[in-house]
């Protein structure tokens, strides 16, 4: 026979915390989703430059060159037609990095095309410089590929590098563009080294600048090959692990509250638990989502160091940080959203009001590179104090290895840290009590207020 | 069951006027009143889901929250976890309640059984029927057999059949123990189920009393009478034999007879039954529905069920 004895207090709350965790992770979807995720994550990384080679568009058509000296067309077709290795343009990209994330996109594009595109260009050699009206007209009716015109200086080797003009339809794809502008330049420089009487090896081996082979040497004495980026890409990694966990657990904590009051489960419940234990038991539900989340993605990463010999990027400390921050952003994402989500009906009304906060939490996001290049920087400072930014900027601060950050900033970050995440959860607590059995108009914010002071 | 001069208002609006009431142990009371009038507000009060801007409630010796385990509640407005499986919804809310062991799944098999719903405990709750998923939120209320039983419009929504059941569900309960307050609009099923009736009215309590202090203060002296013949012709008669001061006639074949004065009620339906072949003569007597009219001033539910009549029948 069942038994009947009165439930606890941490018992009610285990029982909520345990249906919501039940409901929520244990369930087809979030297991397909959470393996889903990092293997999307992967699939792009890997996926990406193949899709881009595959929309790699040939090259053809004819090229008109304006060039009196007649030596241009000759050298730019033989660079544009000569096969290019996976070494040269790694060179190339090495002398010249992307610079924006353009620039970057068309470098892993270029990477991937390697030996890969279809290039039948006809070149169409022109002594006489009025010649380029009629090329001009020749690309208005869409008979050439581009044109360009050389001026006898653009040659001199004794002058220095002056531009030359280049005309291209308005139609003609970007990456063709390059192509086209960088076999021309390339033959210019050719042309000029040439005229110069330099040999041109020579000058090829004494311009290259020493490079420097730099090796890490952990605390442990292993030595491994630096990788600059990864200095970066640390701090970042902490900071996304803890936006994306602490975001989807606290984003279903959000819609279950909405669901559970436009069901009218809430009522139900609340004939059964009080406020405060419903409103505990959730968050602690969804924080058990929010961890096992952390530990399968933090743990894959530090599976995928482990494999590169580069765990030591990854002090222990920085793994006590992790937590110390996880908890900290998590009750204050969490407050904000079992607030909201308990006040409206749905999530159009709810993601009014999260709105404004929400901007605050991009910025982490959003000046991640200024952050972390600079982590005692005004900017970084200023930012780690505001909430609800304040884990995830502090995690960058604290993880990155370009300067260490004043302990006194850390120590005072993670008191007013959770100072402002117990406040919020006091907050949050009062305003779930009286918005749980509102319906009807979604509130103000003003009014969301008055609700948390009201008796 | 104590509320002391409770006060509620949300906003400019004050639901609740200072309602005072008492419930005794073991006794099953209706909470009639229309539309807004308060009930709900009071209801949640009691179950401490808001607390009144003032005034007192005490449940059981205690607040509500320290009793909640005790209280079994199914709110006016009904909801259910729709992607939970039945058997899951019941076993949880049970164990809010603190009831545990291994006999809790045999048990909620038993209550399906009872509440026809075989077999469905494996099913998600959003697969059920609205009436099935009510029977399912009143078998939450009750599975951990509680000392005090709110329900908040028990009867609505349901179809004859499963409406009879839930009456006989509440009887049952109301014999093993429990006291049992139920808010509706259906005075028919007040009038057979409750001891007590209070009916709110605007946020103020306008009548709290006992049906057996109800039938003494409002029975008036009348017969009911369905006569075989002609109901004009019988009213006549009636009059004129000096058996009533009035009558009235009515389209489904009955005559209101008010007695004459000095006419005793069992003597004036032998006069009755003299007088012309009837199908039925009874004793009129107070109904809800008319009272709540009376007291209320607007219509009460215009269900069917609840504009029947109800008399002490004499077969003709």
């Amino acid at each position: 026979m069942p038994e009947r004895a009165k439930q606890s207090y941490l018992g009610k709350v285990a029982l909520i915390a345990w249906r919501e965790f039940r409901h929520t992770a244990l369930t087809p979807s979030f297991i397909i989703g959470a393996i889903a995720v990092p293997l999307l994550m992967i699939g792009v990384v890997v996926g990406a430059p193949l899709l881009l080679s595959q929309e790699s568009p040939p090259l053809i058509g004819s090229i008109a060159v304006v060039d009196p000296s007649g030596t241009i067309v000759p050298r730019a077709k033989a660079i544009l037609e000569k096969p290019v290795s996976i070494a040269e343009r790694v060179e190339e990209i090495r002398k010249d990095p992307p610079k924006s994330t353009a620039e970057q996109m068309s470098a892993v594009s270029a990477m991937s095309s390697v030996g890969q595109q279809k290039i039948e260009v006809t070149w169409r050699a022109e002594t006489d410089p009025a010649r380029v009206d009629a090329i001009k007209s020749d690309l208005q009716s869409g008979t050439l590929l581009a044109g360009a015109s050389i001026g006898a200086d653009v040659l001199d080797p004794t002058k220095p590098s002056t531009p030359f003009d280049l005309y291209i339809p308005s139609a003609l794809s970007p990456k063709h563009v390059t192509q086209i502008s960088q076999a021309i330049q390339k033959a210019i420089e050719e042309e000029r080294v040439a005229r110069s009487g330099i040999d041109a090896a020579l000058l090829d081996r004494l311009s290259g600048a020493a490079e420097p082979k730099t090796m890490r040497v952990s605390p442990e004495g292993a030595v491994a090959p630096e990788i600059t980026e990864l200095r970066f890409i640390v701090p970042v990694a902490f900071m996304f692990l803890l936006w994306i966990t602490v975001f989807t657990s606290a984003n279903y904590l959000l819609t279950t509250t909405i669901e559970e009051k436009s069901n009218k489960v809430m009522e139900v419940l609340l004939a059964a638990a009080s406020p405060m234990q419903l409103l505990v038991g959730k968050i602690l539900g969804y924080a058990a989502i929010s961890a096992v989340m952390l530990v399968m993605y933090g743990g894959t990463g530090l599976a995928g160091l482990s494999v590169l010999a580069m765990l030591d990027l990854v002090p222990l400390m920085h793994i006590a940080y992790l937590v110390i921050f996880f908890v900290m952003g998590y009750l204050m994402v969490a407050a904000m959203m079992s607030a909201v989500g308990s006040a409206v009906s749905d999530l159009r009304e709810a993601q009014s009001l999260v709105g404004p906060v929400m901007m605050v939490l991009f910025v982490p996001v959003a000046l991640w590179f200024p952050i972390v290049e600079n982590p005692n920087g005004t900017l970084a400072t200023v930012a780690s104090f505001i909430p609800p930014a304040t884990p995830f900027v502090m995690i960058m601060r604290l993880t990155a290895t370009t300067e260490p950050i004043p302990m006194w900033q850390a120590v005072v970050g993670i008191a007013w840290g959770f100072f402002c995440a117990i406040a919020m959860m006091w907050l949050a607590a009062r305003i779930f009590r009286v918005g749980v059995l509102m319906q009807g108009k979604p509130p103000s914010p003003k009014e969301l207020i008055r609700w948390a002071f009201v008796r | 069951m104590l509320l002391e001069h409770a006060k509620k208002s949300f906003g400019s609006v004050q639901a609740v006027k200072g309602i005072s009431l008492e419930i005794a142990e073991r006794s099953l009371c209706g909470f009639l009143g229309p539309n807004g009038a308060g009930k709900s507000t009071t209801i949640r009060m009691i179950m401490s889901i808001i607390a009144p801007d003032s005034g007192s409630v005490s449940v059981m010796g205690s607040s509500a929250l320290e009793m909640k385990d005790r209280i079994g509640y199914l709110p006016e407005e009904r909801g259910l976890y729709r992607k939970m499986k039945v058997g899951e919804f019941v076993a949880y809310m049970a164990r809010l309640k603190g009831v545990h062991g291994a006999g809790l799944a045999r048990k909620i098999d038993d209550w399906l059984e009872r509440l026809e719903l075989p077999g469905v405990a494996k099913r998600r709750c959003e697969e059920l029927s609205k009436g099935q998923q009510q029977k399912i939120q009143l078998l939450a209320s009750i599975i951990h057999e509680p000392d005090l039983l709110i329900l908040d419009e028990p009867f609505s929504g349901l179809d004859p059949v499963n409406g009879r059941l839930v009456l006989e569900l509440i009887r049952a309960e109301q014999a093993r123990g429990a006291t049992i307050i139920f808010s509706t609009h259906q005075m028919h099923t007040a009038e057979a189920l409750c001891d007590k009736v209070i009916l709110i009215n605007k946020g103020e309590k306008v009548l709290d009393a006992s049906l057996a202090e109800l039938r003494a203060r409002y029975d008036d002296r009348g017969l009911v009478c369905e006569p075989l013949g002609g109901v004009e012709e019988f009213a006549a008669r009636a009059l004129r034999a000096g058996i009533a001061a009035h009558a009235r006639t009515h389209d489904n074949g009955t005559v209101d007879l008010d007695l004459a004065p000095g006419r005793q009620a069992t003597d004036a339906m032998r006069a009755v039954i003299e007088l012309a072949p009837m199908r039925s003569v009874g004793l009129r007597r107070m109904n809800l529905d008319d009272l709540f009219v009376e007291l209320v001033g607007g219509p009460a539910s215009t269900g069917t069920e609840g504009t029947q009549k109800k008399g002490a029948k004499i077969d003709a």
